[in-house]
């Protein structure tokens, strides 16, 4: 290294979360001495994971929400499937952390606050972006172009995938890739009932696992999930990829990681003389003590609206309008997946099939809308895929039966003759400037922090995509052979803004300094030795959970940083 | 201690799973670890007065009685509505139920003599029937069965039945022995036999 100046680390990195943690362990692998800040409270693998296994009489009111609580405490967080009184621990308490939710438009902002952020509570879908998705933006001019191509990612989530472990099948799709996988987690019979019927009577569905960062093969440290269903309450076994289970334990082991949880990340200082971020200033959350850390490299990794907040935050006399944010983009072109729509269907086939286990993931249906060239008869763009579940209903859906006795207990207690195939559609949503994160003018947070403030409105091109999906979904459950088909969700209304927890894309990369804040390396055109790594960076959102792809480029972007560094070119 | 009996186990922390060998950790948290609390039933709660609680039970045993399996005394029911009334319902919600317990408390002695306990099941299942006709428009009949939901403004009879059924298939003896509970699978398999009969697995969380 050339930079003789003394710092108190080689590289910080804002965030522990998904990306937080993969950029930890790359550098620390790399020999740099590493300072994770996480904003939130620490949490120990296992010890922390307070409702795991906890069986439902242990449960406060027996597992019924604690209404009080979470309307005063977690008004937007409770709102999600995955939030329940076994994982309360691992979630932002929206009263103290709030965001201003009264201004601009509805926005469901989804936040972990412990260490290991949503990699404890995420959805574990994984999957590639297609070389398509890549070149979308490019072929019909929405966003501007991705600098980067299918090919020169493709070895990063190689590098991803053997190391988070991911289950899947190989179906050698063009519009998604296949990856490295552990064997598939096995079929419920009616789905292969289903997946039977549509190789025949729909032959352009494909009906596949979903690819899920859940073992199903041991890896070093970690044991195959052993089915006890909630994943979202924390795995002591390690049976998915969470920070915790997988990049904060490498980092560790190397003896170059240092953690420090309650350390919220005020702002980044710019030291104009060297034209590099010098420091980053700190809050300390319990105590409100302030300190400064200073590094050669800085990786920003603490979700796409906090690493966007603390870049607008970081304003300067050279950056009046938020930190590298001379192309003016920053905070604009906020994108997330639409769900929450799709058509589930009932079927009386395989009524003599039950099931062992409570498998954690559902089967996936890819893209299959304008693939390869746009379709001619369609009125929207880019595409959806639906990602599907097998209901088997109990008693929780039957409780409301009329009748009382013995008739009514077996009712409830009984497998009923049916089963229910669930799709749920999730859409591209187009990058647009209109959609964006602002800092509220007004309000503060409890650190005198600014909160952010959203506006975002869904576009035509995804509420005709979502009427395509309900169409779509109703001919697909025909085909497969339910009885009756329910469609749900509006597409005129589409999810809450937010909803999708895959917000993105608000410090774009692209190769125009004038039109992105990153360049094809997530780091900053404006400032050499600052890397944005989190979902903050994507160019376009293609339909897929994008979390694999947030993980691949910082792997590619921690070598490049290094490489860089050492070559003393930052 | 075998591994699946291991797994169950409340905090554990992997080391090398590769040689299959699990460290444990035993640390003050585990003090609050959710799987070694105690029940939430376990709490003592004096709301009802002794004649409502008698009402209360007789009202849920007849919901879910007891047949060649536990019935919603056997499972501690009536004690987990009590605490729910207490501790959970909302103060609209809580002055319907009481309203409709007052109601059964005074109603059922000048209708029939005698306090509803007290009457024969015939006559408690027809209390109850009469109760659900009057209230079958409401619309917990149609969107309470979205799995948490509770329709704030259900009639009594709505309320007694969601916190049976939710007190009895989530309690112990519920879970345990009327439907199958297992938290530790260890795999999963889709295609096993079905018998006729079977009850369904304990659900292993209670999504919104």
């Amino acid at each position: 290294m050339t930079d003789t100046t003394t710092h108190d680390f080689d590289a910080i990195v804002v965030g522990s979360g998904i990306t937080g943690g993969w950029a930890a362990k790359e550098l620390c692998e790399k020999g740099l001495k590493v300072l994770v800040l996480e904003r939130g409270r620490d949490m120990p693998a296992g010890t922390g994971y307070l409702g795991e296994h906890a069986p439902s009489w242990k449960l406060p009111f027996n597992g019924k929400p604690d209404r009080t609580l979470w309307e005063r405490e977690y008004p937007v967080q409770s709102k999600v499937y995955a939030f329940s009184a076994a994982n309360i621990q691992f979630w932002n308490n929206d009263r103290e952390n709030p965001y201003a939710v009264d201004e601009g438009t509805p926005f469901d902002w989804y936040r972990g606050n412990v260490v290991g952020g949503r990699s404890l509570m995420w959805g574990r879908q994984t999957y590639r972006f297609s070389e398509q998705d890549f070149k979308a933006n490019a072929m019909d001019g929405h966003g501007i172009p991705w600098p980067v191509d299918y090919d020169e990612i493709a070895p990063w989530y190689s590098h991803v995938e053997k190391f988070i472990g991911v289950n899947g099948k190989k179906e050698g799709l063009a519009q998604l890739p296949d990856g490295e996988f552990q064997k598939p987690m096995s079929w419920f019979a009616i789905e292969e009932t289903i997946h039977g019927r549509l190789k025949k009577h729909a032959p352009d569905i494909t009906l596949t696992n979903a690819r899920t960062a859940i073992l199903t093969e041991d890896l070093p440290g970690r044991s195959a999930c052993h089915y006890c269903g909630p994943c979202e309450n924390g795995c002591s076994t390690g049976s998915y990829f969470s920070s915790q289970s997988s990049t904060l334990p490498a980092a560790q082991a190397t003896g170059n990681l240092t953690l420090k949880s309650n350390a919220v990340v005020e702002r980044l200082e710019y030291d104009k003389a060297t034209g590099k971020i010098s420091k980053v200033h700190v809050i300390d959350a319990n105590t409100r003590a302030r300190s400064a850390f200073s590094a050669r490299l800085f990786f920003l990794c603490a979700s796409t609206v906090g690493t966007t907040q603390l870049l607008l935050n970081s304003a300067s006399a050279e950056f009046p309008n938020g930190l590298a944010n001379r192309s003016g983009v920053l905070g604009h072109y906020l994108m997330d997946h639409f769900l929450g729509l799709g058509v589930a269907g009932i079927y009386m086939d395989d009524t003599d099939k039950y099931y062992y286990g409570n498998r954690p993931t559902g089967l996936y249906i890819p893209r299959f809308r304008n693939v390869a060239q746009q379709d001619q008869e369609l009125d929207f763009v880019r595409g959806y895929g639906y990602q599907t579940m097998i209901n088997s209903s109990n008693w929780t859906s039957a409780f409301n039966n009329k009748g009382f006795g013995a008739g009514y207990k077996n009712a409830l207690r009984e497998i009923p003759p049916s089963w229910m195939f669930y799709m749920g559609g999730f859409g591209e949503c187009l990058p647009q400037q209109r959609n964006r994160v602002y800092l509220s003018k007004t309000k503060k947070d409890r650190f005198g922090i600014p909160q952010v403030a959203f506006d975002f409105t869904w576009g035509d091109n995804e509420k005709a995509m979502a009427k395509d999906l309900l169409a779509q979904g109703e001919r697909i459950q025909k085909a497969a052979g339910a009885v009756m088909s329910i469609a749900f969700g509006d597409a005129e209304k589409l999810s809450v803004p937010g909803a999708g927890i895959h917000e993105m894309g608000t410090a774009r990369m692209g190769d125009d300094p004038a039109q992105a804040v990153l360049n094809k390396h997530n780091q900053a055109h404006d400032i050499p030795n600052l890397f944005v790594t989190d979902g903050s960076f994507m160019a376009s959102s293609s339909c897929v959970n994008p979390s694999l792809t947030y993980m691949a480029f910082t792997a590619r972007a921690c070598d490049y940083a290094v490489t860089q560094l050492r070559a003393g070119q930052i | 201690m075998n591994r699946r009996q291991f797994l169950e186990c409340a905090a554990i922390l992997v080391s090398g799973a590769t040689t299959g060998r699990l460290a444990f950790a035993l640390t003050e948290e585990q003090m609050v670890y959710l799987a070694s609390a105690p029940d939430y039933t376990s709490q003592k709660v004096d709301y009802f007065s002794p004649a409502q609680r008698k009402l209360v039970a007789a009202i849920a045993q007849t919901i879910i009685p007891r047949t060649d399996s536990p019935g919603a005394i056997d499972a501690g029911v009536p004690h987990f509505i009590e605490l729910m009334v207490a501790q959970w319902l909302n103060d609209g919600e809580r002055s319907i139920f009481n309203a409709g317990l007052k109601d059964i408390e005074t109603r059922i002695p000048e209708e029939h003599g005698k306090a509803f306990d007290e009457l024969d099941g015939d006559r408690q299942l027809a209390v109850l029937e009469a109760l659900e006709a009057a209230a079958s428009d409401s619309p917990w009949y149609v969107q309470g069965n979205i799995r948490r939901a509770f329709i704030s403004d259900a009639p009594f009879i709505c309320q007694i039945k969601e916190l049976t059924a939710w007190g009895f298939f989530t309690s112990e003896v519920g879970a345990t022995t009327v439907l199958r509970y297992n938290v530790m699978p260890m795999r999963f398999d889709g295609n096993t036999p079905r018998t006729p009969g079977e009850s369904t697995w304990a659900p292993f969380n209670f999504y919104h």
